[in-house]
């Protein structure tokens, strides 16, 4: 048994329906969520993602392996779990008959908080996400931004001590977005534990002390946004836009990737030099900057592709 | 930074943790949506304005159907509401994956839609008790069997919403499933006018069972000893069985396959 928030261990997911055959989900998944750490897992649509999400939310059987929610074992005994956990579940919805302020109350009421702090909590939360102006407007009156602000606040208000998001902030504009990643610093700085997916690799970036990509239902990288840059040779990028023609000569640098005429080289800092004086020697204007996660996912979950 | 959280933040699940908290959500929900409201009656007032024109003596019987088949269709909310829920919002996941009981869930939402709907049920109710001078006895008789009826159709509609993926199909076979159950068995007319043959399908079916006993009750239907007991053991039972499967099947639908 383990203290961490969340623990799993070979953890596989098999979908089994009439006619079709299998779908392997979660091929043997093994990652642990350290108290106070935010955690994004990161990966392909159908990488398996939010499957394990489901599962580890009691909300989805594992088809084996071991998933454990502050030592509580989610497979065979999830009402353990549940008094633990919250979930902003991916493509939900708040009640459209309801409005923010009513949403967030009801919700935490529901999860058995007693009336002045279900209160206190949910004028915090609407606060915090910039709802005021239309706390009790019905939720089918907002736009879809502006819902997912709720659902995200309906959440956050929990305080629970481990927190599922599967994509929270999809469809928010960037402010709601940094209004969201400081709520959720906040939430880990007083003590919650946060396991989120994104598609915005720079929210991934910004907002997790560590990362898991997944692709195929199975673990490709863990660390650091760092980590993951460094993984693919370097955590520079040098684009040379007229430099495909020469390609052959720049290899021996780092990763190259050849897009039209364009070439673009992956480089370790110490090597940059020798790299912008043959580009300088050869007449080709070059632009240097820094390996984005993106990029590096791209490439971390490209080569896999490639290699199966 | 703690490492364990507050134990009091964490309190354990206990059975139909949440029911309460749940029932007030749904009647906020319910209460926003007034032309949903508005047509809870329209199926009711219909049967019984054709009653009325067809033979006035029979607008007693009439209402007392009307009374129970408004418990009856209530089901029908719960089945709906409960698969909206799922299927267009994917909230039930909000308050599943969570301290929340599963059967305060289902019986939150199923009590809340009858608190949000008690009143024009309770028109109806009255309507019939003054109209067919029902005796306080008789009175309470149609309470009881309607929440029954109530408690039967509820927990139905929950186990059916379980089993949609598409609220498109749901539409229709929910309305076929309510109102199949609820109209062409004797419920708004005596059973004496439904098939002999037939008669023991309708005892064994809460809707019609109910009116059964009721009508029996006033002096309308003769019902044998065996058929009176048919009907309320049977109606008893079946509530009984179906609201405990509901409960299990809540719990056991929390997580998917």
């Amino acid at each position: 048994m383990s203290d961490d928030p969340l623990r799993s261990v070979d953890l596989r997911k098999t979908y089994f329906t009439k006619g079709t055959p299998p779908v392997e989900a979660l091929a043997g998944v093994t990652m642990s969520v350290r108290s106070g750490e935010r955690v994004a897992l990161l990966g392909r649509n159908g990488a398996g993602k939010t499957t394990f999400l489901k599962i580890a939310s009691t909300l989805l059987r594992p088809t084996s392996g071991q998933i454990e929610v502050f030592g509580h074992d989610v497979s065979t005994h999830p009402d353990r779990a549940r008094p633990y956990i919250a979930v902003v579940p991916q493509e939900g919805k708040p009640f459209f008959h309801l409005g923010p302020r009513e949403m967030i109350y009801t919700y935490l009421r529901a999860r058995g908080l007693s009336r002045e702090t279900s209160k206190a909590r949910t004028e915090e939360a609407i606060e915090r996400m910039n709802l005021t102006e239309f706390a009790d407007r019905l939720c089918i009156t907002l736009s879809g931004g502006q819902r997912q602000r709720t659902m995200v606040a309906t959440v956050i208000a929990t305080q629970a001590p481990l927190l599922f998001l599967d994509e929270p902030t999809i469809g928010m504009d960037p402010f709601a977005r940094r209004e969201v990643w400081a709520s959720l610093r906040d939430l880990t700085t007083k003590g919650s534990t946060i396991l989120l997916t994104t598609h915005y690799l720079d929210e991934a970036e910004a907002l997790s002390h560590r990362l898991y990509i997944v692709e195929r239902g199975r673990v490709l990288v863990s660390g650091t946004a760092d980590d993951l840059k460094r993984s693919v040779g370097g955590t520079l990028k040098v684009s040379l836009p007229e430099g495909a023609p020469q390609a052959e000569t720049f290899r021996s640098f780092g990763e190259t990737v050849v897009d039209g005429p364009s070439l673009t080289i992956i480089v370790h800092p110490e090597r940059l030099g020798e790299l912008m004086e043959l580009a300088l020697a050869r007449s080709l204007t070059a632009t240097v900057g820094p390996v984005t996660l993106e990029e590096a996912f791209l490439r971390v979950v490209g080569r896999n592709i490639d290699e199966d | 930074m703690r490492t364990d959280p507050p134990q009091a933040l964490v309190r354990p699940t206990r059975p139909f943790r949440g029911t309460a908290a749940f029932l007030w959500t749904e009647v906020l929900v319910q209460a926003h949506e007034s032309l949903a409201m508005a047509t809870a009656m329209v199926t009711q007032t219909v049967l019984l304005v054709f009653v009325y024109i067809l033979n006035p003596g029979l607008i007693g019987v009439a209402l007392i159907g009307a009374t129970l088949f408004s418990s009856f269709a209530l089901g029908q909310r719960v089945l709906n509401e409960a698969a909206y829920i799922r299927i267009d919002h994917k909230a039930n996941d909000l308050y599943l994956a969570g301290p929340m009981s599963p059967e305060g869930y289902f019986l939150g939402m199923a009590t809340g839609i009858l608190v949000v709907y008690i009143a024009p049920i309770a028109l109806l109710g009255t309507l019939a008790v003054v109209v067919g001078h029902l005796n306080v006895v008789t009175s309470l008789l149609l309470v009881g069997l309607a929440g029954l009826v109530w408690l039967f159709a509820a927990s139905i509609g929950y186990i059916f919403s379980t089993f949609f993926r598409d609220n498109r199909a749901i539409w229709a076979y929910a309305s076929l499933f309510f109102n199949v159950f609820g109209v062409l068995p004797p419920v708004f007319y005596p059973f004496g006018y439904f098939p002999p043959a037939l008669q023991p399908v309708a005892l064994l079916m809460p809707p019609s069972a109910a009116a059964a006993l009721l009508q029996s009750r006033i002096g309308v239907t003769a019902l044998s000893t065996g058929q009176v007991e048919l009907a309320a053991v049977g109606l008893v039972v079946e509530t009984l069985v179906v609201f405990v499967l509901a409960v299990f099947w809540a719990r056991r639908t929390v997580r998917g396959p």
